[in-house]
């Protein structure tokens, strides 16, 4: 991917559109003027009722959110994040359990034991993500809304909306959870192919 | 005997497994768990050792007397001694509920290990982090719930210190700042396991599960104290076994085994069962056991202590997946453990739709791509995109499209949802794109490792194959297979275990099962899948394509010799297509639908028309609402030799076949009928055209002729259509837009699903027959029709003939037979099937309530 040079010029609302546009990966509706700028620097694009950041957009959210290499925040976050790897896979496993039975049936939500069921592993996984996040917001307090998020995500469920867990058009459990993940990749400037790898390793780690 | 055993008037306090049935106890008391354990040891099957405190006493268990008693009595029962070091035991402690429910807190699984033990017991296993693990885990949640420590000084002692160091640091914790220190004694231990347990079952966690279930909040909780033999780790471990393969059904233990002492579920993805250091024979005599006894496929749990295995748990495997259902229906049935008709009602006729998913027809001579994982069921074909923005040019296009990509992210979503299919290199079953493409319902295939992606060239490459963007490609995402080029995507084939069912199901219904038809192709799939005969074949499509100038100049001649001279090429064409059809339903019956197509799909108002007077023409037959305009039987009164020509091309072929030996029980059948006299004028025109057919071969065609019911004035006056018609078929999409009112087309995709979101409907009328509006105008039509002609057929034709739970509405309003989609005939065959015999089990509930009736004095 071209790698072009961070315009040092954007003010803090359009740094913040362009991070946060890069973190959700899209927005959908009516363009803010922060945005409007973007597109106008070629930071974002226009594709339909969409706006996505452009390659050079994402670079430069990159550079921007990147927590300065060797220092004592990435020092901090760091073991933090391998914390949280295991978790977004027990994460990802319980939206597929969410979507699909074992036997790989869709789930039409009509086993009310069988959702409870998933529901409850979620508890483990939110108890868990909630620790990290903690523990994250000590570090780094720009990630501390993540748990209010989920939170919200997780009452909409409850007050049995069953695709507030991983519907991809909303801000769902799964939605927030990807814009957590995604944000804490640029934190630390890891590819999603390196985060992948060092997941697999964690996850496969653990059943020593 | 136990040495326990109390009054019969008391409920023990500690009742061993396998003596809660002697005791008068069931799962109100022994929790599902230990009903479970009863039944295991009165089967014979080797089980854990293990007491339950009931309920109703569980809460005793809090107190270290009655825990004391519970700790002697399983060294009593296994003769080893808890926290002894030659031949050591430890205890787990397991919560279970009077009914089926999750949420349960989770075993606490290892009780009786203290500082002085600990090290002797590490050595013992082999593995010093095994041990601390499930101490660890013990800790933490007795520190939690039953010592008064913050979660999060547990959190924060769990995360910064190192794994063998956890469990003194935890120790500490609880004596720094917990109400009481973590004892060493085994019987002190336990008693606070079980006041943990109990205060978690009532945390708000715990009543939210509960509530989510409709499960009573005040709902108890049994607890087991099972015994832990120690071991060498290699040798100890737990799994889970099913006793069906869920792929194929084939009765064999199918499951995972994860070697070590601890028996939490980790994520890690466990052995296969052939890792068994004693095979898997007990566990197969196990699973056919339990099977003959639950007649489902059956599940259980299982550890492993020194090589020994023992049973966990046992049940009923809640959702089998359809093959494992179908086919352990079939085998306990043909073994004559249930009778036939119990096996066709354990299969539910949605399954069947599952068995067969649309699938590839391949030949063998189609050239593979790539694999990787079957992430999202399903197939498709489409051209190659790169890119996500390209995906959605190329689908705004109106062009399928497969999009492949080494990973998806959230701004991937808008491009998969457009595509067909979705093809990735990197990533798992529970990857992003995964985990969308389930959620959308679009085949994928993930994971594909060798797949390289080139996007500067606009290439994907594997095995020697280089694809371009553009090019196409079909996806299963079933088998997880990658293939280059457009093949053929068709409902699968039954297998042999469906078609033993579905003759079961035959024998058991009383509704007959037709499909919609419209050519030979089609015929021929619909009796393969079991249909009895063509319920609707619609001319329609003869009409159009290669054959639509034809009509045209039909439509629009200027005169009587060019109008002549057009129906006579459309009858000649339609006969060819008539042989070909009734050449493959034989002796069968077959209804074909005279023409019922709006004029304007034949009249595309933007055609230029080179004479002006078809122009003429044309503008004056334009339509502003031909779904209601000059349709169907509206039009043949208008052109009179229209139906009489399509008839005459029925009659010719069927003369044709007849000479061959095939006698096809011809159904002529009139749409959109609402007047009487409609339909006996349409009669007329067949009569003539049959009498036609006579004069040039000599042969008198045999024929039913009848109507269909698609307005509710026609089904109003059902009697005065059944004075003329030898058979009556509704519908039912028809007639369900004009008794709602609904357009279909306009209320599908916003109204209906507002509607069924707010619970105006419980589902689409057009996806579930209503009973109650439609279903009234059938009953009054059905009702009509017989009073005049007892013996006149009555069937439907539609896609409610093909949904399970339309098929069970319209087969209790007693018509004969329902004609759906070849693809959905299996499951009509047992749906119907489901209806008869939910019928006979009614009235002989019924039956058996009137015979109390009358013996009652």
């Amino acid at each position: 991917m071209t790698h072009t040079s961070v315009s040092p010029s954007l003010d803090e609302p359009t740094r913040q559109a362009l991070v946060g546009l890069v973190v959700q990966g899209m927005h959908r509706g009516q363009l803010s003027a922060a945005q409007q700028a973007l597109v106008d620097a070629g930071l974002a694009m226009v594709k339909g009722p969409l706006v996505m950041p452009t390659a050079v957009g994402a670079a430069t959210a990159a550079e921007l959110t990147r927590l300065p290499a060797g220092g004592p925040e990435e020092a901090a976050l760091r073991p933090l994040f391998e914390r949280f790897l295991p978790v977004n896979h027990e994460l990802r496993e319980v939206c597929s359990a969410w979507q699909i039975r074992p036997d790989g049936s869709p789930n039409d939500h009509r086993d009310a034991a069988y959702d409870a069921g998933v529901r409850d592993r979620l508890d483990d996984v939110d108890a868990a993500v909630g620790r990290i996040l903690r523990r994250m917001a000590d570090v780094h307090p720009g990630l501390e809304h993540y748990r209010a998020d989920l939170g919200a995500a997780l009452a909409q469920l409850d007050e049995g909306n069953p695709s507030a867990l991983t519907s991809p058009l909303t801000r769902s459990y799964h939605t927030v959870w990807m814009h957590l993940h995604q944000e804490l990749l640029l934190l630390l400037g890891i590819s999603r192919a390196e985060d992948e790898q060092l997941e697999a390793a964690l996850v496969a780690g653990q059943k020593v | 005997m136990p040495t326990l055993a109390g009054a019969p008037s008391v409920i023990s306090s500690l009742v061993p497994y396998g003596q809660g049935r002697g005791r008068g106890l069931g799962a109100e008391e022994l929790g599902v768990h230990g009903e479970q354990m009863d039944r295991l040891v009165s089967l014979g099957l080797p089980t854990v050792v293990g007491i339950t405190v009931p309920v109703s006493r569980a809460r005793q268990l809090t107190d270290p007397a009655l825990a004391r008693e519970a700790v002697d009595l399983v060294e009593e029962l296994t003769g080893r001694r808890v926290g002894s070091t030659d031949r050591p035991l430890l205890l787990r402690l397991v919560p279970s509920t009077p009914v089926a429910a999750t949420g349960v807190p989770p075993d606490l699984p290892a009780l009786g290990v203290c500082p002085a033990n600990a090290r002797a017991l590490a050595e013992l296993i082999g593995r010093e982090h095994q041990l601390h693990d499930v101490w660890t885990t013990v800790l933490a949640v007795v520190a939690v719930d039953a010592l008064d420590v913050d979660a999060d000084d547990v959190d924060d002692v769990l995360t910064d210190t190192a794994d063998g160091d956890r469990a003194p640091a935890l120790l500490d914790l609880v004596a720094r700042t917990g109400s009481a220190p973590f004892p060493d004694d085994p019987a002190e231990q336990l008693a606070l396991a079980a006041r943990a347990l109990l205060h978690r079952w009532d945390s708000p966690r715990g009543r939210r599960a509960r509530r989510a279930q409709g499960l009573p909040d005040d709902l108890g909780l049994a607890l087991h104290v099972q015994a832990l033999h120690v071991g060498p780790w290699e040798r100890s471990g737990h799994g889970t076994a099913s006793s069906r393969d869920p792929g194929t059904g084939a009765p064999r233990p199918h499951g995972t085994f994860h070697r070590g002492v601890s028996r939490r579920s980790t994520s890690g993805e466990g052995e296969p069962l052939s890792a068994l250091p004693e095979g898997t024979d007990l566990l197969r005599h196990a699973l056919a056991t339990l099977e003959n006894h639950l007649r489902a496929v059956a599940t259980v749990t299982f550890e492993l202590r020194d090589g020994k295995l023992a049973l966990l748990s046992a049940a009923a495997l809640p959702h089998p997946g359809a093959r494992a259902g179908l086919r352990l229906a079939v085998d306990l049935a043909t073994a004559g453990t249930i009778d036939r008709a119990t096996a066709v009602r354990a299969v539910r006729p949605a399954a069947v739709q599952e068995l067969l998913h649309a699938q590839l027809r391949l030949t063998g001579a189609e050239r593979e791509l790539a694999r990787g994982l079957a992430a999202s069921p399903g197939a498709a074909s489409g051209v190659v995109a790169l890119s996500a923005e390209r995906a959605l040019e190329l689908s705004g296009d109106g062009v399928p499209v497969v999009l492949v990509s080494t990973e998806t992210t959230p701004a991937d979503v808008p491009a998969l949802v457009a595509s067909a299919a979705v093809v990735t290199s990197a990533g798992g079953l529970a990857s992003h794109a995964a985990v969308v493409a389930r959620g959308t319902g679009t085949p994928a295939v993930c994971g594909v490792a060798e797949l390289c992606i080139d996007r500067d060239a606009g290439t994907v490459t594997a095995h020697g194959h280089t694809v371009r963007e553009g090019e196409r490609v079909t996806v299963d995402g079933r088998a997880g297979t990658v293939y280059l080029g457009e093949l053929d995507v068709r409902p699968a084939e039954p297998s042999a275990e469906l078609d033993t069912l579905l003759s079961w199901a035959d024998a058991e219904r009383t509704l007959g099962v037709r499909a919609n038809a419209d050519n030979a192709a089609e015929a021929e799939a619909a009796l393969r899948l079991g249909a009895e005969g063509i319920g609707l074949c619609r001319t329609e499509h003869q009409f159009l394509g290669d054959r639509l100038p034809v009509v045209r100049r039909f439509l629009l001649a200027p005169d009587e010799d060019a109008h002549r001279l057009a129906l006579d090429a459309l009858t000649a064409a339609q006969q060819a297509d008539f042989t070909a059809l009734l050449q493959v339903t034989g002796d069968r019956p077959v209804t074909v639908r005279l023409l019922d197509a709006p004029l304007h799909e034949f009249l595309p108002h933007d055609e230029v028309y080179a004479d002006p007077a078809h122009a003429r023409r044309a503008a004056q037959l334009r339509e502003v609402n031909p779904m209601l305009g000059l349709r169907g039987v509206r039009l043949a009164l208008l052109e009179d030799d229209l139906y009489a020509a399509q008839a005459e091309a029925l009659f010719s072929a069927w003369v044709t076949v007849a000479a061959a030996g095939t006698r096809p029980r011809l159904e002529v059948m009139v749409p959109m009928v609402s007047i009487p006299q409609e339909l006996e004028l349409a009669i007329g025109q067949v009569r003539r055209a049959a009498d036609r057919v006579e004069r040039t071969t000599g042969v008198r065609v045999p024929y039913q002729v009848g109507s269909m019911v698609e307005t509710p004035r026609a089904a109003l006056l059902a009697d005065r259509l059944a004075e003329h018609a030898d058979f009556l078929s509704f519908g039912t999409n028809d007639l369900t837009q004009m008794t709602f009112g609904f357009s279909r087309d306009d209320v599908e995709s916003r109204l209906l699903a507002h509607y069924v979101g707010e619970g105006l409907l419980t589902a689409s009328p057009f996806a579930e027959f209503d009973a109650d509006g439609v279903g009234a105008l059938v009953a009054i039509a059905v009702q009509k029709a017989r009073a005049v002609r007892p013996d006149i057929k009555l069937g439907l034709c539609g896609e409610h003939g093909g949904d399970a739970v339309s098929v069970g509405r319209l087969a209790a309003l007693g018509l004969d037979y329902v004609s759906c989609s070849p693809q959905r005939v299996p499951v009509a065959r047992l749906a119907a099937a489901h209806a008869a015999l939910q019928d006979t089990a009614e009235e002989r509930a019924q039956d058996r309530a009137q015979d109390r009736a009358q013996a009652a004095p």
